[in-house]
């Protein structure tokens, strides 16, 4: 039988705690990712003034949505530029399938979207035989090996410039003896100058579209964005339609309080705004200009009145940082194109909470999500509604229902629950005395496989309280 | 308009997401409102000397900032910069003032200007004007009006000649600016840039100098 995803979390969360590779890269690259934050939010005076803002200028352009669509629409179709609407992963790689096939595409250079890692574009344009070179670095990474993403905003963060210079060597050129990230660099720079200069159209995502100036704003760093924008005759934007924002002047918050989540920077190097193909008169720039609008279950998030601000992400990475279930369990474990805590709260809506259920689990629930969202997204309590959902609407095993039911029992009757604790006690003290903690016959054996079983108290806490009671 | 006929004729999902929006927005979610004298509170510091900021930021961002007192000045600096780099075509914006400043700093160098086309991949340095330069981020603001998209990306060095008056305190002056002239009425590209171009893909270590520039030169001179 094949594995459900819930399995497969809690194979590879397993095999990846235990990996003291993975574990040392992850430990000082959210070393550095922490500094780096901690520097850049003491850098703008007022932080939480800085997130209100963000989400209310959020909250403003999706309860608004409909309207700020049209009126970004309209501009970019005003200047030349084509919008398509996408309601689902088939419609949108369909649309620059055909549109690749139409202007006779061969070469594709794309700059980081994790909207088309959603649909899995690059898949469907290679099906047609058409290559697509992922041009950010770690994209690049991560496409040579044939890999998801691993972070959103840092795709090859799980490996070390070991693994990448070995990875270079093999697929790039065998002659490669440094392994400093400089250089490592340098020799993705000239394998990509190729093909910028020789691809027909780019493809990027999009961080913002601007409603009431028409634009489609992209953060980079490496300039490979700039490049794919600049450089090929048709430039294709794939972005989701929650990306809207009502006024350019909102940029003015939202691209530092981006950067500063994102990486620690104050202002992303390339905060680039395009507003249509290229006009008459214009040096360069892509002629035929195409912002294809993704739903994809979007929408269906609208509706959901506890959970509609779950749109307002602005994929920033700061969740899955903080998060301490990510740094154990690392980000393909979660076998999502989101992983972290936003990928937990969003993927059971857009892929379905029954087989997606057992996300809303790998959280402490500790709400360290919560308190670093730029955006302020409730993100721990959307778990916990997830949870409550998938139990109504009987996506759960019916041994899970009878276990909780058995256990509400217990845990609203004194005289059971105190039956239950001194049950367990002894049990445990005899299964501890003949050397049983963490074998298969331990019912704490999740907890004691990989740890010294916690110390058994002699007594109960209520009996404790009753002593400590009458003696003072 | 021919396009704006065929985006919407193309598009059979166009009504049906609209009309999915139109009916989730009619839920009634309520939301906790921002509480009031918020929006007088102050995000960012007050910049007192945006020049003084400017020049910190350019530094933190890995630019170079030079200050001149006059067009001589900035000629002088620019051949110094153009002698440190080496041989082959500068890609120059078609400008008066810049012809004037590239024939005194560099009279030998091979110059594709603007008005001859896009910059090539071989291209060693660009020189171009900028539309603003923001403070705040130590940044500066291009168009397409400055030498087109690639200008700023394509060659391995940026050169970017300013006048201090253009100097803003900080974004969000700059993007009503943008608003206000209408920047986008003549131009399908904008793009605050802030650094030379980088990435700390592998282990997190800054490398100067990815796809884009590996130096951004700023030679800022005073007066309008």
């Amino acid at each position: 039988m094949t594995q459900t995803a819930a399995q497969r979390f809690l194979q590879d969360a397993a095999v990846k705690s235990a990996d003291l590779v993975h574990r040392e890269i992850i430990r000082r690259g959210m070393d550095s990712y922490d500094a780096a934050h901690l520097k850049g939010r003491a850098r703008i005076k007022d932080w939480e003034a800085a997130r209100e803002k963000c989400q209310e200028i959020k909250r403003d352009a999706i309860n608004h949505l409909d309207r700020f669509l049209l009126q970004f629409e309209e501009k970019v179709v005003a200047r030349g530029g084509h919008v398509y609407w996408a309601a689902n992963a088939e419609e949108a790689c369909a649309y620059v399938k055909n549109l690749a096939i139409r202007l006779g595409v061969r070469t594709v250079v794309k700059s980081k979207s994790m909207v088309t890692e959603e649909i899995h574009l690059s898949p469907a344009l290679e099906r047609e035989g058409i290559k697509v070179w992922e041009t950010d670095l770690g994209e690049f990474i991560v496409q040579l090996r044939n890999e998801a993403p691993y972070h959103i905003v840092t795709p090859a963060m799980h490996l070390n410039r070991g693994q990448i210079a070995t990875l270079f060597r093999e697929k790039l050129d065998p002659g490669i003896s440094s392994d400093d990230p400089a250089d490592l660099m340098a020799v993705a720079r000239r394998k990509l100058r190729e093909a910028f200069f020789t691809a027909e159209m780019g493809i990027s995502g999009a961080n913002f579209l601007v409603a009431d100036a028409g634009v489609v704003a992209i953060s980079t760093n490496e300039g490979n964005g700039r490049l794919c924008t600049s450089i090929p005759p048709i430039h294709v934007v794939v972005t989701g339609i929650e990306k809207v924002i009502p006024r350019l002047e909102d940029l003015a918050v939202l691209w530092p309080v981006l950067a500063t989540s994102g990486t620690g920077q104050g202002i992303t190097t390339y905060s680039t705004m395009i507003a249509g193909p290229r006009q008459s008169g214009e040096v360069d720039g892509a002629g035929e200009f195409h912002v294809v609008l993704v739903d994809n279950g979007r929408s269906q998030l609208l509706a959901d009145a506890e959970q509609r601000e779950v749109l307002h992400c602005i994929r920033c990475g700061a969740c899955l940082n903080i998060c301490p279930v990510f740094r154990h369990v690392g980000g393909h474990t979660y076998g999502t194109t989101y992983p972290g805590p936003i990928g937990s709260v969003l993927t059971p809506h857009l892929n379905g909470i029954g087989e997606f259920k057992h996300l809303s689990y790998a959280s402490s629930l500790c709400g360290a999500c919560s308190s670093v969202c730029p955006v302020k997204i409730d993100l721990h309590h959307h778990l916990l509604q997830n949870r409550r959902n998938a139990t109504e609407s009987r996506v759960t095993k019916s041994s899970e229902r009878v276990i909780f039911r058995m256990w509400r029992a217990v845990m609203s009757s004194p005289s059971m629950y105190a039956l239950g604790g001194w049950t367990m006690r002894k049990a445990l003290r005899t299964l501890y005395a003949l050397g049983l903690a963490g074998t298969i016959l331990d019912p704490m054996r999740v907890w004691n496989r990989y740890r010294a079983p916690v110390p058994l108290p002699s007594e109960s806490f209520r009996a404790r309280w009753r002593k400590d009671r009458a003696a003072s | 308009m021919p396009q704006a006929k065929e985006a919407q004729t193309e598009n059979s999902s166009r009504d049906q997401i609209l009309g999915r929006i139109r009916a989730a927005l009619r839920i009634v979610v309520s939301e906790p409102a921002v509480a009031a004298g918020d929006s007088k509170r102050v995000i960012f510091q007050t910049i007192d000397d945006p020049l003084q900021r400017f020049e910190q930021e350019c530094a933190a961002n890995l630019m170079e900032c030079a200050l001149t007192a006059d067009g001589e000045a900035s000629a002088q600096h620019l051949a110094k910069v153009l002698q440190s780099l080496p041989e082959g075509e500068a890609f120059v914006q078609e400008d008066p003032t810049l012809r004037r400043l590239v024939q005194l700093a560099a009279p030998a160098r091979a110059i594709r200007w603007s008005t001859e086309g896009a910059p090539g991949e071989a291209s060693q340095v660009t020189v171009t004007l900028a539309e603003a330069l923001i403070a705040q981020t130590g940044s500066i603001l291009v168009s397409a009006g400055c030498g087109g998209r690639g200008a700023s990306v394509i060659a391995p060095c940026h050169i970017v000649y300013a006048r201090a008056a253009q100097l803003v305190p900080d974004l969000a002056t700059a993007l009503g600016c943008i608003s206000q002239q209408r920047t986008f009425d003549r131009n399908s590209f904008a793009c605050v840039i802030s650094g030379s171009s980088r990435t700390a893909d592998i282990e997190k270590i800054l490398v100067q100098g990815a796809h884009g520039p590996r130096r951004l030169v700023v030679i800022l001179q005073s007066g309008t």
